[in-house]
């Protein structure tokens, strides 16, 4: 078995080598763009039992952004829906024989937690202006600016600790059990392994939302007047509306 | 332990192209069908609220209306008992006037008999008594009673005037004098002569019986009656008493 921290290069493009975790994720962009464009071909007002079950899914995420956020969950549906389907699906790509999860990579544990930065920064920027992002460092008041500015890349950084570790742990467990038990006594820690999978992979969207909304409520309440006027409604809305 | 930043920058673009097309393809899609539902139902609960309120207008317009039917069935029932009552009012004034006509008619004519009544009665009463005096008179047909008659006859006849009696005793027809009993000849001689000299003359007489007369003598010619009998006074008295009936 090779060493879970060293990735499996298939090929160079160029200078880039490709992983076999970049050619799994790409295989899993294509199952979850594909799928995603079948399966809403043809939504009705009358919904399939396909259809009610797509819609279940966005209002139990939107339930989620709206009980977290507060606010409308239009601007934070699709990065934090696609960081957990992304996730759940390649911590589950593990149940496929030969395939090793993306997620059990440093690389793509890495860029997914990068991404959730630069989100934060963004909503931030989005929400309160440069300004007021800047000065949700200052919460609850400038004495804490550096202990936020530390914790601003630790807690991201955390993120991709856990769930790299989580990931990577159980396929390494499942493998080295496999490579001395046989076949079927992997099962329970297979299926154990995919509970551990859905759990990363609601902690992990539910940290990038807990962390976008502390950032963009920190900038709101610090420089109301200061700040622009945000491009979204972050106000709680009466209804989850939205196109 | 190495970082292939590479391949984290690769990923990160990865996972950054992969939101752009799952925002494209799955989240607005499926969130647009949500949104176009609620909508709908949205649009069919202010359309439901739309038909409720004009459903509720129609209801207080039928309920105003059939409040104004009550009323105007109390009015039409209000004035049906009042025409009802003038109606029942006159008739019952109609119905009480045609009675009293009535009841005055049956008095009218109830008098009307009862005085028929009374009049026959009375009529019947006199003749009845008159039947009864004349039973009783007949039984007092004496000698002293034709003597009575006799000189009212005479005293009758000497009460005419002297061209009445020259009359009677020149009337070419028979003088009778009429008798309730046959006389005897020697009374008939004595009346024969006493009516003759109180005639002034000497007429033909003629004696007639008549028992109807019950007592009296009586002066009769074609022409001339002259009455004094019991049945004559009788008469006469009938004849008052109906005439004062």
């Amino acid at each position: 078995m090779n060493s879970p921290l060293e990735s499996n290069v298939l090929f160079l493009l160029g200078p880039v080598p490709i992983t076999q975790a970049i050619v799994t994720t790409w295989a899993i962009m294509v199952v979850l763009v594909l799928g995603a464009f079948l399966l809403t071909r043809r939504l009705d007002l009358r919904p399939s039992r396909r259809q009610a079950a797509l819609e279940l899914l966005v209002a139990t995420l939107d339930a989620q952004i709206t009980e977290t956020t507060g606010a409308s969950p239009k601007p934070y549906r699709g990065f934090i829906g696609t960081l957990f389907l992304f996730v759940l699906i390649a911590n589950w790509s593990s149940l496929l024989p030969g395939i090793e999860p993306p997620t059990a990579r440093l690389e793509t544990d890495a860029a997914l937690a990068l991404l959730v930065f630069l989100s934060v920064i963004w909503f931030g920027i989005r929400a309160g202006g440069v300004g007021g992002w800047l000065k949700s460092f200052a919460a609850p008041n400038p004495v804490m600016i550096p202990l936020n500015m530390l914790e601003s890349v630790t807690r991201v950084f955390s993120m991709f600790v856990r769930l790299f570790g989580n990931v990577m742990s159980g396929v390494f467990v499942i493998g080295i059990v496999a490579s001395l038990a046989g076949l079927l006594v992997p099962v329970p820690l297979m299926a154990l392994d995919l509970l551990t999978g859905l759990v990363q992979a609601y902690i992990f969207a539910v940290l990038a939302l807990a962390f976008i909304t502390a950032t963009v409520e920190d900038g709101q309440t610090k420089a109301p007047e200061t700040a622009p006027a945000p491009k979204t409604a972050l106000a709680p809305s009466p209804t989850n509306k939205d196109t | 332990m190495t970082l292939d930043v590479w391949g984290l920058g690769l990923q990160a673009v990865n996972v950054l192209i992969l939101v752009w097309l799952l925002g494209r393809v799955f989240w607005r899609p499926v969130a647009g069908a949500i949104a176009r539902r609620q909508d709908v139902a949205q649009a069919m609960l202010d359309e439901g609220k739309t038909a409720q309120a004009k459903a509720n207008a129609a209801l207080h317009d039928v309920t105003t209306t059939r409040a104004g039917m009550v009323q105007e069935r109390e009015d039409i029932l209000a004035e049906a008992r009042a025409t009802a009552e003038a109606a029942r009012k006159v008739a019952l004034a109609e119905a009480q006037a045609k009675a009293d006509a009535l009841m005055e008619a049956a008095k009218t004519s109830i008098a009307r008999e009862t005085e028929t009544a009374r009049k026959e009665n009375a009529a019947r009463a006199s003749e009845l008594s008159i039947d009864i005096a004349a039973k009783l008179l007949d039984q007092l047909a004496t000698p002293l009673v034709q003597a009575a008659f006799l000189a009212q006859l005479v005293k009758a006849i000497t009460g005419m005037s002297a061209s009445d009696r020259a009359a009677l005793v020149n009337t070419t027809s028979d003088l009778t004098l009429v008798v309730a009993t046959d006389l005897a000849d020697a009374e008939k001689a004595r009346i024969e002569r006493e009516v003759a000299e109180a005639l002034g003359g000497a007429p033909q007489l003629q004696f007639v019986t008549e028992p109807d007369l019950i007592a009296g003598l009586e002066l009769r010619s074609a022409h001339f009656v002259l009455k004094n009998s019991w049945r004559a006074d009788l008469e006469r008295i009938l004849k008052e008493l109906k005439d004062a009936a």
